[in-house]
C-alpha cells in the first residue's frame, strides 16, 4: 500500500455507501458499525499513504509530479479544439497538501462517526444517514486525490450532493428543507464559476490535468486577463463551498441539519475544499496576482464579517457556523499572500477544533433539546466533561498558547504582515481578537451563570461516553495538532522538518516554521484581553452586554440582521430573479406548451383525424396506390437511364 | 427452336401479359378472380425468365430453375390463399374483397 | 341438354352428335358443364380458327417461319385467354379462360425449347391449380348468383395496366440485347443442374409446399363443432 493506491480511499466508503443505502435494513444496528470500520480502515490506510509518502520525501527524490498516478483513461474524445485528442485520465496525485487533507479528512470523519452512534441514537432513518456520511467520505476523499480538475469537480458536486442529503436529513422540517435547497443553489452559483474556470484553463492547456495547467501557466500560456477571469471563476466556486462572501449565506443555515454533520461537512471537511482548491492551485494564482489579491481581500472581509456576526448570533450552532465562515476567511488571507503552508496549516488545527466544538454544541443540544444560548447556563454542573472539552477547543480558537489554533493563527499573522502589509494585519489581529471575545461570550452564556431556562437545564444530562470519547480524542488532537509546525516535533515524527517543510506550493521551498516574538506576544495578548473583554460584558447576568446593545441600536440592529445580506439576496430574488421567472413562465405557458408541445400534438390529430378517411380498409385501393408508385418509380427509373 | 424469333418478341409478350394481370388484380372483386389475375402475372414473369434462360444464359439457364421454383411457390400461394378465402367465406359469406374492409380506423 | 341451347335446331343436331354420340359413354360431369365446354369449344373455334388460318397461309407465303407461327397463334391464344379471364363476368368462364391462357404460355416453353417447364406448366398449372381454384369457386359462391361486378376503381386499374404493360414493353425493347439466339436445355442438364447446384433451395421449396398446405388446412378448417354452430347462428342473425 503506498501512494498508487491511495484510490482505494474513496474506493472504501463508495462501496459501502451503495451497499448500506441499500441493504441497511438487512443487517444489526442498520450497518452502523460497518461503516465505521470502514472508514477507521480508510484512516489505517492513509496513514500508510502518509508513511509512504514520508519515506519518499525524506529518500529526497520526491518532487511535485512524480506522484502523479494514472489509474486509467477515463474518457478519449477526439475534439479538434486543442491536440485533436481530449484525454481525461482517472488520475489521483499526492503531495504534501494531499496527505495532510487525508489525515485530516479520515480521522475527523472517523471521529463524527462514532460520536454519531450516540447521538443520532433511536432517530429515524438512522442507516440512511451512516450511509450518506460514507457517502460523503469518499467524494471528500476522491476530491483531495483526484489529479485531474474534471475529476475534482466531479467530487466537488457529491461532496455538495452529501450536503444537500445532511442539511435536509430532517426533511420534515420545513426549515431544513429550505436550508438544503439554499445551501445547494448558493453553492451551485460558485459551481458554475468553477466549472467555467476549469474549461476556460483546459482551453489553454489542453488538459485537464493540474500538474499540466500549472506548468503551462508557469510558463506563461496563458494570457494575463485571460488567467486572471479563469482564476477568478475558479476562485467563485471555492468560495461558494467555502462559505467566503458574498457566498456565505448558507453555512449558518446549513445548521438545520444534524450537529455531527455540522461538525464534519461544515466545519472541518466539505467547507474547506475551497480552501484546498486554491491551495492546489496557488502555483497558478502566483501568475494571476490579481486574482490572488481579490482572494485577499475576499478572506478579509469575511473573515471581519463573520468574527462580528458571531457576537449576536443566539443559537449556538450559528455562533460556531459564523466562526468557521472566520476562519475560512483567515485561510483565504494565507492564500491570498502566497502562503499555502499558514492556509494548509490553520485548516489542519481549525479541523480539529472546531469539529470538538461542534460535538461539544451537539451533545449540549442532545442534553438539553435547546439550542439558543440565551436560555441555557450553568450546564458545567451538569456537564463536566463536556464543559472541560468545550472549553479546551474555545482556547484553541482563540488563540491561546500552545493550542493548536495559536500556532497556526500565528502563521497567518505572520506572512500577512510580510506579503501585505500593516492596513490588512491590523484588521485580521483585531478579527483575532474577536474571534477571542465571541468565543468567551459562547462558553460563559452556554455553561457558565445561572441557567435561565430551568426546564432546560433539569433535563441536561452528561453524554454517553461514546460521544464524549471522540471529542476528547479531538480535544487531544487541538492541544498537540500545532506542535507539528516545530522543526523537533517534525523531525521525531520521521519527516524532514515541521510542517512548513513538507507542505508547501509547488515551486516554492519548503521553509522551517519562525516564531516571530512581536506577532506572538501580540496575539497572545490580545486573544487574553478579548477574554478579558468577553468576561466584562457576559459574564453574571451580562448587564454589560445590554448596555453596550443600547449604545449604538443602529449598529445591533445591522448585526443581529446579518449586515442585511440576507434581505438583499432576497430582495434580489423576489423582484429581479422572480419577475424575470414570470416572463419566462408566460413563455412556457403560452409559447412553449400551448403553441409548441400541445399545438403541434393537436395539430397531428387532428390532421390524422381528417387523414384517416383515406384509409379505407379495402385491399384493393392498397393495391392500386401501391400500383400506381410502380408505375411513378419504372418511370423515374426509365428517365434517368 | 426459336432461333429466328427475336427475344424482344417473348419480353413483350411478357410485359402484355403481365400488365393484364395486374389490371385484373386491381379490377377484380371476387378473391378468386384476383387469384387468377395473380396467376396471369407469375406467368409473365415465367415467360420472361424462360426467355432470357434461353437467349442470355444458355450455359447456366438459373432463369429456368428459378421458372420452377416460381411455379412451385405458386402452387403453394394458391393453396394457401385459398385457405384463406375459404375462411373468410366461412366468416362474413362473401368472398368480395371490398366486402372486407375492417383495415382501416 | 342441348336442345335447351339458344341454338338452330340443325346446329343443335350436329352438336349433339359431335359431343354426345348415341350411346358414347358420358362423363359424369353436371350438366350445367355441358354448356360451359360447348361454348368454350365455340369461342375457342371461333378465336383461334381465323388466326390459325391467317398464320397458315403466310406460313404458306413464306413470310413466317414455323417457329413463328407458333409464337404468334400460342401470343393470340395467351392474350385472348387472358384478356377472358379479367374480363369475364361469369366466375367459372374466366376460371376456364385461364386455362387457356396457361396452355399457350406451356406452348411458348416449348417454344424456348424447355420441355421439362412446358410439361410442368401442362401438369401443375392446367391441372392442379386449376382445379383448386375451381373448387374455391365452388365453395365461396353457394348461391347460383354469380356476381362478378368488378370494383369500382376498374379505370384507374386499367390506365394503370396499359401504362404498366407500355412502360415494361419499352423498358424490354429499348434494352440493347445483342441479339442473342436461343438454345434449348436438355433434361439431362437440367435436372443436374437443379439438383446439384440447387439442391438446398429445391429440399426448401417443397418445406415451403408442405408448410403451405398445412397452413392452408389449419387456416380454412372448422374450429371446433360447437363454435362453428354459434357462429353460424349468429352469422345468420
Amino acid at each position: 500500500m503506498g501512494m498508487e493506491q491511495v484510490w482505494l480511499l474513496p474506493a472504501i466508503p463508495a462501496v459501502l455507501f451503495a451497499l448500506m443505502g441499500l441493504f441497511n435494513r438487512l443487517v444489526p444496528r442498520r450497518g452502523d458499525f460497518i461503516v465505521i470500520l470502514g472508514m477507521a480502515a480508510v484512516v489505517v490506510l492513509s496513514f500508510l499513504v502518509l508513511l509512504d509518502f514520508q519515506g519518499s520525501f525524506k529518500d529526497g527524490h520526491f518532487a511535485p509530479g512524480d506522484s502523479n498516478f494514472y489509474s486509467f483513461s477515463w474518457v478519449e474524445i477526439d475534439t479538434g479544439v486543442v491536440d485533436d485528442l481530449l484525454l481525461i485520465e482517472f488520475s489521483t496525485f499526492v503531495d504534501g497538501i494531499t496527505v495532510l487533507m487525508l489525515a485530516v479528512v479520515s480521522i475527523v470523519t472517523l471521529m463524527v462517526m462514532v460520536y454519531s452512534v450516540g447521538y443520532m441514537h433511536g432517530e429515524v432513518r438512522y442507516g440512511w444517514y451512516f450511509a450518506v456520511l460514507s457517502g460523503f467520505g469518499a467524494a471528500m476523499l476522491m476530491l483531495v486525490v483526484s489529479g485531474n480538475l474534471l475529476l475534482l469537480y466531479l467530487s466537488w458536486e457529491a461532496v455538495g450532493l452529501a450536503s444537500y442529503l445532511l442539511i435536509g436529513f430532517y426533511w420534515e422540517r420545513q426549515t431544513a428543507a429550505e436550508a438544503a435547497k439554499k445551501a445547494f443553489i448558493t453553492t451551485r452559483i460558485g459551481d458554475v464559476g468553477l466549472l467555467i474556470g476549469i474549461i476556460l484553463l483546459w482551453r489553454g492547456a489542453g488538459s485537464f490535468d493540474i500538474q499540466e495547467i500549472i506548468h503551462f501557466a508557469e510558463g506563461g500560456g496563458y494570457g494575463e486577463t485571460y488567467l486572471t477571469v479563469a482564476m477568478l471563476m475558479l476562485f467563485a466556486g471555492a468560495a461558494g463551498k467555502s462559505a467566503q462572501f458574498p457566498f456565505h449565506v448558507w453555512l449558518p443555515d446549513a445548521m438545520e441539519g444534524p450537529t455531527p454533520v455540522s461538525a464534519l461537512i461544515h466545519a472541518a471537511t466539505m467547507v474547506v475544499a475551497g480552501v484546498y482548491l486554491v491551495a492546489r492551485m496557488m502555483p497558478v494564482f502566483d501568475v494571476a496576482l490579481v486574482a490572488r489579491d481579490v482572494v485577499l481581500y475576499i478572506g478579509l472581509t469575511t473573515a471581519a464579517l463573520g468574527a462580528t456576526l458571531g457576537l449576536v448570533t443566539s443559537d449556538i450552532k450559528r455562533v460556531l457556523a459564523y466562526s468557521t465562515v472566520s476562519q475560512l476567511g483567515f485561510m483565504f488571507v494565507a492564500l491570498g499572500v502566497g502562503s499555502v503552508t499558514a492556509a494548509m496549516f490553520h485548516l489542519f488545527t481549525h479541523a480539529f477544533f472546531k469539529s470538538l466544538l461542534f460535538l461539544g454544541s451537539g451533545s449540549v443540544i442532545h442534553a438539553t433539546e435547546e439550542q439558543v444560548v440565551e436560555t441555557l447556563g450553568g450546564l458545567r454542573r451538569k456537564m463536566p466533561a463536556t464543559t472541560t472539552l468545550f472549553v479546551i477547543g474555545s482556547l484553541a480558537l482563540a488563540g491561546i498558547v500552545p493550542l493548536a489554533g495559536f500556532w497556526s493563527k500565528d502563521e497567518i499573522l505572520l506572512v500577512l504582515q510580510d506579503g501585505a502589509g500593516f492596513g490588512p494585519f491590523v484588521i485580521l489581529a483585531a478579527t483575532a481578537a474577536l474571534t477571542a471575545i465571541y468565543t468567551t461570550r459562547l462558553v460563559l452564556l452556554t455553561f457558565f451563570g445561572e441557567p435561565k431556562d430551568q426546564a432546560a437545564y433539569d433535563h441536561a444530562h452528561e453524554s454517553p461516553a461514546v460521544m464524549i470519547l471522540p471529542m476528547a480524542l479531538l480535544a487531544l488532537l487541538a492541544v498537540i495538532a500545532g506542535f507539528v509546525a516545530l522543526d523537533p516535533v517534525g523531525k521525531a515524527l520521521g519527516f524532514t522538518g515541521g510542517i512548513g517543510e513538507v507542505v508547501f506550493t509547488q515551486g516554492h521551498e519548503g521553509h522551517a516554521f519562525k516564531l516571530d516574538p512581536t506577532i506572538a506576544i501580540g496575539a497572545t495578548l490580545s486573544a487574553l484581553a478579548g477574554i478579558v473583554i468577553g468576561f466584562i460584558y457576559w459574564s453574571g447576568a451580562a448587564e454589560r452586554a445590554v448596555r453596550a446593545r443600547q449604545w449604538s441600536p443602529e449598529f445591533h440592529d445591522l448585526l443581529v440582521n446579518r449586515y442585511y445580506i440576507d434581505h438583499l439576496y432576497q430582495f434580489v430574488i423576489d423582484k429581479v430573479v422572480l419577475g424575470l421567472a414570470t416572463v419566462v413562465a408566460y413563455f412556457d405557458r403560452w409559447v412553449v406548451n400551448e403553441t409548441g408541445v400541445d399545438g403541434s400534438a393537436q395539430g397531428i390529430s387532428f390532421a390524422g383525424y381528417r387523414l384517416k378517411f383515406f384509409q379505407t380498409g379495402r385491399i384493393p385501393n392498397y393495391a392500386l396506390a401501391m400500383a400506381i408508385g410502380v408505375v411513378v418509380l419504372a418511370l423515374v427509373a426509365i428517365g434517368r437511364t | 427452336m426459336a432461333g429466328d424469333i427475336p427475344m424482344e418478341n417473348f419480353l413483350v409478350l411478357s410485359a402484355i401479359l403481365f400488365g393484364i394481370g395486374f389490371y385484373g388484380v386491381l379490377a377484380r372483386r371476387s378473391a378468386i378472380l384476383i387469384l387468377v389475375s395473380v396467376e396471369l402475372m407469375l406467368a409473365a414473369v415465367t415467360i420472361n425468365m424462360v426467355a432470357f434462360a434461353a437467349y442470355l444464359d444458355p450455359e447456366r439457364f438459373t432463369g429456368l430453375i428459378f421458372a420452377i421454383f416460381v411455379i412451385t411457390v405458386a402452387a403453394a400461394e394458391v393453396g394457401r390463399a385459398l385457405g384463406i378465402v375459404l375462411r373468410l367465406f366461412r366468416d362474413r359469406q362473401t368472398a368480395m374483397v371490398d366486402e372486407a374492409s375492417d383495415l382501416k380506423w | 341438354m342441348i336442345e335447351r341451347l339458344p341454338l338452330p335446331a340443325p346446329l343443335a343436331a350436329l352438336l349433339r352428335r359431335a359431343f354426345f354420340p348415341e350411346g358414347s359413354f358420358r362423363l359424369p360431369l353436371p350438366a350445367q358443364l355441358d354448356r360451359v365446354i360447348i361454348y368454350g369449344g365455340l369461342v375457342a373455334g371461333a378465336v383461334v380458327t381465323p388466326i390459325l388460318l391467317v398464320l397458315i397461309v403466310l406460313l404458306v407465303l413464306n413470310v413466317l417461319t414455323a417457329p413463328e407461327l407458333v409464337f404468334w397463334l400460342a401470343s393470340a391464344v395467351i392474350i385472348g385467354g387472358a384478356l377472358g379471364s379479367v374480363l369475364l363476368k361469369n366466375i367459372v368462364h374466366a376460371a376456364l379462360s385461364l386455362v387457356m391462357t396457361l396452355l399457350g404460355v406451356a406452348a411458348i416453353f416449348l417454344l424456348l425449347g424447355s420441355e421439362f417447364l412446358a410439361l410442368v406448366q401442362v401438369l401443375v398449372y392446367g391441372g392442379g391449380v386449376t382445379v383448386l381454384l375451381l373448387f374455391g369457386l365452388m365453395l365461396t359462391n353457394a348461391t347460383d348468383d354469380p356476381i362478378v361486378s368488378d370494383g369500382a376503381q376498374k379505370p384507374f386499374a386499367f390506365l394503370v395496366g396499359i401504362a404498366l404493360a407500355g412502360i415494361l414493353s419499352v423498358a424490354l425493347v429499348d434494352q440493347i440485347w445483342g441479339a442473342p439466339t436461343a438454345s434449348t436445355v436438355a433434361f439431362r442438364e437440367l435436372g443436374a443442374r437443379l439438383y446439384r447446384d440447387f439442391g438446398l433451395p429445391f429440399e426448401i421449396a417443397s418445406l415451403v409446399l408442405v408448410i403451405a398446405l398445412i397452413g392452408a388446412i389449419a387456416i380454412a378448417r372448422r374450429d371446433r363443432p360447437e363454435d362453428t354452430e354459434d357462429t353460424a347462428m349468429g352469422d345468420g342473425a
